[in-house]
Order: structure tokens, then C-alpha cells, then sequence
């Protein structure tokens, strides 16, 4: 395995792109639930934790640019074999592989318990399984760029959405938000930290970076995609606390959801039959971003064409879909995928940083002293 | 052996007249149609032999045959060449060159004991004169179509575009019935690379014989699973033009009244030269409506069906009431309905479309009024469902392309089917699919869904809507087209202040 990748030049994509790959990846299953897991921890000062989350991510981004600028054109598993060898190097990767493998799970099973709550009590948890995944698999086998294609279609074509938000936003009891600056930091902490399963998707960076074409311009759609979505839970967090009271928010399971019931037209009403139906296309995105990089990772280590793995991939994801039905173990799955997942994606890099400038360092001491001799 | 033939060929002339009357006998299979006349003077013997129906038999009787009985004159090769009033003499010596020549329209004149034969071509091609245009109708704007015929074809756009660097280039198709086709572009304009992609796509065809540009457009098409039309085959030589203007690359082939455009994008099959003819916000919101009619086509009666199949919650209460009164008869699912229906209207169109024009008219009112009104009457559909049916399929028609038409009336089906199974999930579940799958297509090398994506901010004024003038001084970028500024764009958007 090579540390740096090679990518053909017709495979490469803009860096404007990196906008619509981060966001789509940050914003799926996660932002339905959020304001509850945020109200919970950090109460009414709950938009203070998204703040905080986004300043800590602005961050963790920083650090990850900055590792990935170390090397030509290097993704972390091209880092974790020059860092740490072949053996750790590749347990280490493995560990991405198969975060991105229960992430890329535990969507499915959230969205398919969340279209069962919603829309059909009765639907086989097999057949929307089977349904999500084709749509992941036909997309995947198209490669990278179809991907991108994706979520940058299918991220426009969702955010009429939120002009559905509008009946409740006006309605809103400001009184709700009060009393500010109440809650203490470290509950405030406690929020940010809840909204971290939300928020993760930005590590697809560490993949997609060798495939970026004008690296010179990264900066700006990779820091304007996290303020996009936290832009967005923040909205919908203002909103959902300020249109239901804080009982209210607690007992619902998707508080974002239920704030789609009340608009309504002459011709349709019920609208979050609709949006949990187009929150397919929010999902979607997700899938086959979190397909590819686990297909694309088994293939940079251990050289599976991604034609086999994804087919390979999508049987046990589908039995796994069609046991896991029950609502505790969804959740069990979730609060593991964000346990996880927090060290990882949030804490890692920060550890992942020191080591490669060492290295980066020693090499060149030693080619300082070869030159020497 | 071989060699021997070689060079029986090669001294094939001088013969006897009649020994080449037998040759020529023996050669063709179907010899009576071969007309061979013999002049005899006092001092030569001359043979006159064509194709009777091939050539133009009128203009060998005034000129040809003419200046050939002219009495005591003795004619030399040179003498035909130069003496007669003919434009496309040429001398020839070979026997498959003169059999081949037979064919297409040449006649020849034998001096006997000469070592040459001399032509003349006399093509006689039957063809209809120019009509308008049937398929792709348009209201204003330029009416002429496209005709069977290669030449008409090539002279109507030849004075379309008079540029020095219009380039038709020659090539032919099919093994057994070669058939001779062009393709067309600006040699200034026109990418590379495209060019040389048609020429390797259609240098490469190895096929017994294409019998339209339609169907050479599935030879050489970039995926032909989809159902989705890949190049735009045009009658119109006024939209030829304007895409061969922009850079793109046209096929023409003999006997077809098609020509083939590529690249193409998806929404340029919603894209009629009409837009261009009108007024720019006019233009502009036909186009628009045609996208919408393109998604009511598709989406409307699956909506109807998974509503009231699943989702009776998603309809207010005063339209559900009206709904269920008008299916409270209905005995069948609304799957079953809507297929019924669906079927009915396709089956109206195509047979609208077989009959003759006299007998059509009246089957489309007895089909589409009378058994309508009928089958609802009787309980078997809803006229709500009937009026969905007719919209969506009235939509449909808007499509300025006939095959992208059709591919849009064919996919409902599928989606109707999908809603009846899983509801509004089916829907979505479509729709994705449809547009993963239109993502994954190329035309010609060339994403299909440009400028959507890739995106490319300079092109999306020409595609969904169409901005005035002075905003279309570049071609399309996407395409990379050799010259891409079409005019300055400065002194066309050269402001004033007021009273200067």
C-alpha cells in the first residue's frame, strides 16, 4: 500500500464540492433527535452547547487540515501505515473501517424505526433495508464522482424543507429561552458533548482529501459546511424549544419531526408524512458516503476490489437491519456508534497531530545527518 | 493464381462491344434492367450502358445521345470528355470501379478498341420535397424538416450555415448496404475530442446495415440499458444548426430524415428552438413549465394512488370527502384503477397514432369522451383519477423531444407500481433512483445532468431558464468548445446613464 494516493485526474473532484460532501454526511438521523439530547443536558441555554460544539469541531477541523498538509497527498490510512507500521498501522485504519460500518448501521436502522413510528407501523424493517440499500449500492458502484453528484443533487433538492418550519417559527414563546445563561458550564459541555453523534461526519475529510483537485481552496467550503449544519441544528433547536415547552420536548422521541405536523395547505395537511418520506433523500447521502469509505478503506488495506466488499457489505447490514427492530437496542446501537464514535472522530486527530509532526521531524533530522556523512 | 486475376483486370480494355455486353451480363444478376444500346458509324462502334431507373433518362436523351448521333464524326476518349456538354466525365479502366459506378447512377460511353471507358454521372435520386416538420411542431420560427434525402439534407444546411469552416465529413456504415453518413461541426467551434469520439464510435460500428439515425444512435450510444435517449435526434435542420453552431457535434445519415446531436444534456430535450424565437421571459417560462409538466407526468398519479391507497391523512378533510365520494362505487384497488387507466390512455395514443388521419380523429373522441365518461358512469374509476390521468398524460406531450416523450409516459408506470406496493416511500424511493441512475449517465463521454452537476454557474442561464441576450455571450462551457466567447459580452451590456 502506498502512503500517498493516486488519484487520475478524471477522478478528482473540486474542493466546492467538500461543502456538500461534509454537510450532507453531518446532517441525517442525528438532527432529528438533537434538541432533546441537547434540552436534556443543557436545558434552556441549550443553542450556548451548539455553539460551543461547533467552535470545538472548527477545531478538531483545523488539526486534521493541518495533519493532512504534512504529507503529498496522503488519507489517514496512507498516515497510519507511515506513522505506526504495517500491523498497528492497519488495526488502526481497521478501527475507521468499522466505525464508518456501524455509523453507515446505525443510520439504517434509525431512519427505517423512524418511517415505522411515522408512516407504516406495519413495514418490514427487511423491506426498507432492502430498499435503502440498493439505492446505496447502485450509487456506490458508480465511484466517487456519483457520489459527490449524490449529495450535492439530492442536498439542494431536500432544503424546501425548511421552508415547512416557517408556520412553527412563528409561533414561537421566546419565554421558553428564558432564564439565559443560567445553566452551568460543565452542563453546557454535557450539551455539546450530546450533540457530538449529530454533528459527526466531517472525518470523511481524512478519506476524500487525496481526491481533492485545488487543495489551495479547502479551507472555505470545509469550515463553511460545519457552520452550515450547525447553523441548521441551531435553527431548529430555536425553534423546536420555543414551540414546545420543555416537557413536551423531553417525551418526544424526534422532536424535529413533529414540528412538520403543523403546517398545512388546502390540498395537503400531515406534512411530516412527506418530509419523513423525503428525509430518505437526507439519508441517502449518508449511506453511500459512510458505504464508500468503508468499501474504500478494505480496499486501500487489504486490496478487495469494492465490487465484492459493497455486495459482501450489504448482507449482514441487511440481517442486521431486520433483527435490530426493537427501539432499546436501536438506541443501545447509537449511544455505542456515539461513544465510539467521540473518540475517534473528536479526540483522536488531536492526539494523531503531535505524532506526525514528530516524525516529520526526525525524518528530516536524519536526512540532515545523511546528507552529513 | 491471384495474380493472374490482377492482371486480367488490368487489361480488361479493349474488348468487343458485344464481349462487354456478355461481361456486364454475366456480373449483374439482375441484367434487365441494364440498358445497353449499340451506335455503329462507318468507321467505329460505340456502346452507351447505364441503369435504367438509376439515372436521369431525360437529360442522356439531350445532351449524351444527342451530341452521339451526330453523323460522320469520329469520337476519341478525349473527344467525349471534351466535346460534350457534360460536367462529370471521368475515365475509367477498371471493371469493379465501372460495376460499382453502375450502381450508383454513372453512365458510360464505350469507344470500341479505346483503352478507357468514359463516364458521366447522371444521378437520378427520387425524393419528396420539403415539408414541415410533424413531430417536433413548432409555432413560430423556421417549419422546414429534415427529408429522406442525404443531399437535400446536407444543401438545407449547407445554406443554413454558410461558414468556410463547416466540416461534413464523410464515412461509411454497414457491411452489406453501405450507406453513407456525415458528420457535421464547426472546425473552429467544435471540441476535439468529441469529434474524435463520434468519428472512433462510428468508424468502429461493425454492423450489416443501419437503417436510421435512430437506430445508428443506439449502435453508438454511451449505455444502452436506460431508458433515457442519450443524443437528440432532431427533424429540424434550424435546431441542427443552433446546436452545430454551439460547438456540438451533428450525424446525418442518407435515407434517414434525422440528425443526430451530441453531447447532449438532459434538459436540452426540454429545450425547444422556440425559447429561443420568443421573447426571453417567455421563452423562459415555456421552459420552465415544461420541466413542471415533466414532473407532473411523472409524479402525479402515483401521488393519487399512494394517498388514497396508504396515506388518507396527507388529504385535507374536504377534498377527502369529495375523493371518496367519487371512489365509493369503485370496486378495484387504486393501483389496479390507475394502471387500468394508464393503459387505456397509451393505448388511445398509439392507436391515434397507427390510423389514418381521417379515422383517427373520431376513435380519439369515441376512446377518450365516450369510454371515459362511460367507465365512470358504470362504477369502474373515479373521474377525479380521470382527470390525473389526462393531465399527467396531456404533460407528457409537452416534452419538445418524442423519445424523451415517451420515456417519461413508460416510467410512470414502474412509479405507479412502486406507490401501490410501499406508498409514498415508493415515490421517494423512485425518484432517488432515477436520479442516481441520471447521474451515472454520460452522453457522448459528457455527464449527462450538466451544468447541474458538474456544477458550472455560467452555463445554468442557458439551461433551466433563458436570460436575455446580452447575458449569452459565452457557448456552452461545459462542452469546452474551442471558441467559447460567441460575442463580447462588455459592448452588448454597455450602460448609460439617463438623458446621455
Amino acid at each position: 500500500m502506498d502512503i500517498n494516493v493516486k488519484v487520475k485526474p478524471n477522478l478528482s473532484i473540486r474542493a466546492f464540492y467538500l461543502f456538500f460532501i461534509i454537510a450532507s454526511l453531518q446532517l441525517g438521523v442525528g438532527i432529528m433527535g438533537a434538541p432533546r439530547f441537547l434540552y436534556k443536558e443543557a436545558g434552556t441555554d441549550s443553542w450556548i452547547s451548539i455553539f460551543i460544539a461547533v467552535a470545538y469541531i472548527f477545531a478538531v477541523l483545523f488539526v486534521m487540515i493541518l495533519t493532512l498538509k504534512q504529507y503529498e497527498n496522503a488519507d489517514i490510512f496512507g498516515i497510519h501505515r507511515d506513522l505506526f507500521g504495517k500491523w498497528i498501522g492497519n488495526l488502526l485504519s481497521s478501527a475507521y473501517i468499522v466505525y464508518f460500518i456501524v455509523t453507515l448501521f446505525s443510520v439504517l436502522i434509525t431512519y427505517i424505526e423512524v418511517v415505522r413510528v411515522f408512516i407504516f407501523p406495519t413495514i418490514s424493517p427487511l423491506t426498507m433495508g432492502v430498499i435503502l440499500l440498493i439505492l446505496g449500492i447502485y450509487s456506490t458502484l458508480g465511484g466517487l464522482r456519483i457520489i459527490v453528484g449524490v449529495c450535492f443533487l439530492f442536498f439542494i433538492l431536500t432544503h424546501w424543507v425548511l421552508l415547512l418550519l416557517i408556520e412553527p417559527a412563528v409561533q414561537i414563546d421566546w419565554g421558553h429561552f428564558f432564564p439565559m445563561f443560567q445553566t452551568p458550564f460543565p452542563d453546557l459541555l454535557a450539551g455539546a458533548k450530546a450533540s457530538a453523534y449529530t454533528f459527526i461526519g466531517f472525518e470523511i475529510l481524512f478519506l476524500v482529501y487525496p481526491f481533492i483537485q485545488n487543495k489551495e481552496k479547502l479551507h472555505f467550503p470545509v469550515y463553511m459546511s460545519v457552520a452550515w449544519s450547525g447553523l441548521l441544528v441551531l435553527v431548529t433547536t430555536i425553534i423546536t424549544l420555543g414551540f414546545f415547552t420543555g416537557v413536551q420536548v423531553e417525551r418526544r422521541e424526534w422532536t424535529l419531526l413533529s414540528l412538520f405536523k403543523f403546517q398545512q395547505f388546502s390540498f395537503i395537511e400531515r406534512l411530516d408524512f412527506v418530509v419523513v418520506a423525503e428525509w430518505m433523500m437526507v439519508i441517502i447521502p449518508n449511506i453511500i458516503l459512510l458505504f464508500w469509505g468503508a468499501t474504500y478503506g478494505i480496499k486501500r488495506l487489504y486490496n478487495l476490489p469494492q465490487k465484492i466488499t459493497i455486495y459482501a457489505l450489504a448482507v449482514p447490514l441487511l440481517i442486521g437491519c431486520w433483527l435490530i427492530d426493537e427501539h432499546f437496542q436501536i438506541q443501545w446501537v447509537i449511544e455505542k456508534v456515539n461513544g465510539f464514535g467521540f473518540w475517534l472522530v473528536y479526540v483522536y486527530p488531536f492526539l494523531l497531530l503531535p505524532m506526525v509532526l514528530i516524525k516529520k521531524k526526525w525524518n528530516q533530522h536524519r536526512r540532515g545527518e545523511k546528507n552529513e556523512t | 493464381m491471384r495474380k493472374a486475376k490482377r492482371k486480367a483486370t488490368n487489361s480488361f480494355f479493349p474488348k468487343k462491344v458485344e464481349e462487354l455486353k456478355q461481361v456486364l451480363e454475366k456480373e449483374f444478376v439482375n441484367s434487365n434492367d441494364l440498358s445497353y444500346s449499340i451506335f455503329e458509324s462507318s468507321s467505329q462502334k460505340l456502346a452507351v450502358f447505364y441503369l435504367s431507373y438509376q439515372v436521369d433518362s431525360q437529360r442522356i436523351e439531350n445532351t449524351l445521345l444527342k451530341a452521339l448521333l451526330e453523323p460522320n464524326k469520329d469520337w476519341t476518349v478525349d473527344s467525349l470528355l471534351n466535346e460534350i456538354p457534360i460536367n462529370t466525365g471521368q475515365k475509367m479502366d477498371k471493371l469493379e470501379e465501372l460495376l460499382t459506378n453502375l450502381i450508383n447512377g454513372h453512365v458510360f460511353v464505350y469507344i470500341e478498341g479505346a483503352q478507357q471507358v468514359v463516364s458521366y454521372l447522371m444521378l437520378n435520386i427520387e425524393h419528396r420535397s420539403l415539408e414541415k416538420a410533424e413531430t417536433e411542431s413548432v409555432v413560430i420560427g423556421p417549419q422546414v424538416a429534415f427529408t429522406e434525402s442525404l443531399v437535400t439534407n446536407l444543401n438545407i444546411l449547407r445554406w443554413r450555415m454558410r461558414s468556410k469552416d463547416l466540416v461534413l465529413e464523410k464515412i461509411m456504415l454497414g457491411k452489406t448496404t453501405p450507406k453513407e453518413a456525415r458528420i457535421i461541426y464547426l472546425k473552429s467551434v467544435a471540441n476535439e475530442t468529441d469529434v474524435q469520439t463520434m468519428r472512433q464510435r462510428l468508424q468502429d460500428l461493425d454492423v450489416d446495415e443501419v437503417e436510421d439515425a435512430n437506430v445508428l444512435m443506439q449502435y453508438i450510444e454511451d449505455s444502452s440499458w436506460t431508458i433515457f435517449p442519450q443524443f437528440y435526434s432532431t427533424e429540424l435542420p434550424d435546431r441542427a444548426s443552433y446546436a452545430i453552431n454551439k460547438g456540438r457535434v451533428g450525424v446525418v445519415v442518407e435515407n434517414s430524415p434525422m440528425a443526430i446531436l451530441a453531447p447532449t444534456t438532459f434538459f436540452s430535450f426540454f429545450e425547444s428552438t422556440e425559447d429561443l424565437y420568443m421573447r426571453w421571459n417567455a421563452g423562459s417560462f415555456l421552459r420552465v413549465l415544461r420541466f413542471i409538466s415533466m414532473f407532473i407526468s411523472v409524479m402525479l398519479t402515483p401521488m393519487y394512488v399512494a394517498a388514497v391507497t396508504f396515506h388518507y391523512e396527507l388529504i385535507p378533510t374536504q377534498l377527502l370527502i369529495s375523493i371518496g365520494q367519487s371512489r365509493a362505487n369503485v370496486p378495484f384497488p387504486p393501483i389496479f384503477e390507475a394502471l387500468l387507466l394508464e393503459l387505456l390512455i397509451e393505448l388511445l395514443r398509439e392507436a391515434g397514432a397507427r390510423l389514418p388521419t381521417k379515422v383517427g380523429q373520431t376513435i380519439g373522441i369515441v376512446g377518450g369522451v365516450v369510454v371515459g365518461t362511460a367507465a365512470v358512469q358504470a362504477g369502474i374509476t373515479s373521474n377525479i383519477l380521470i382527470i390525473f390521468i389526462t393531465i399527467s398524460a396531456l404533460a407528457s406531450f409537452t416534452a419538445p423531444s418524442y423519445l424523451m416523450g415517451t420515456s417519461i409516459r413508460v416510467l410512470r408506470f414502474p412509479m405507479i407500481i412502486l406507490a401501490g406496493i410501499l406508498g409514498i416511500m415508493g415515490i421517494v424511493f423512485g425518484i432517488s433512483f432515477l436520479i442516481i441512475h441520471l447521474l451515472k449517465l454520460t452522453s457522448l463521454g459528457r455527464p449527462y445532468l450538466t451544468p447541474i452537476y458538474p456544477f458550472r454557474m455560467k452555463d445554468i442561464n442557458k439551461v433551466l431558464i433563458r436570460f436575455p441576450q446580452q447575458f449569452q455571450g459565452k457557448r456552452f462551457l461545459s462542452y469546452r468548445p474551442k471558441d467559447k466567447v460567441r460575442f463580447n459580452k462588455k459592448k452588448a451590456q454597455q450602460k448609460k446613464d439617463i438623458d446621455e
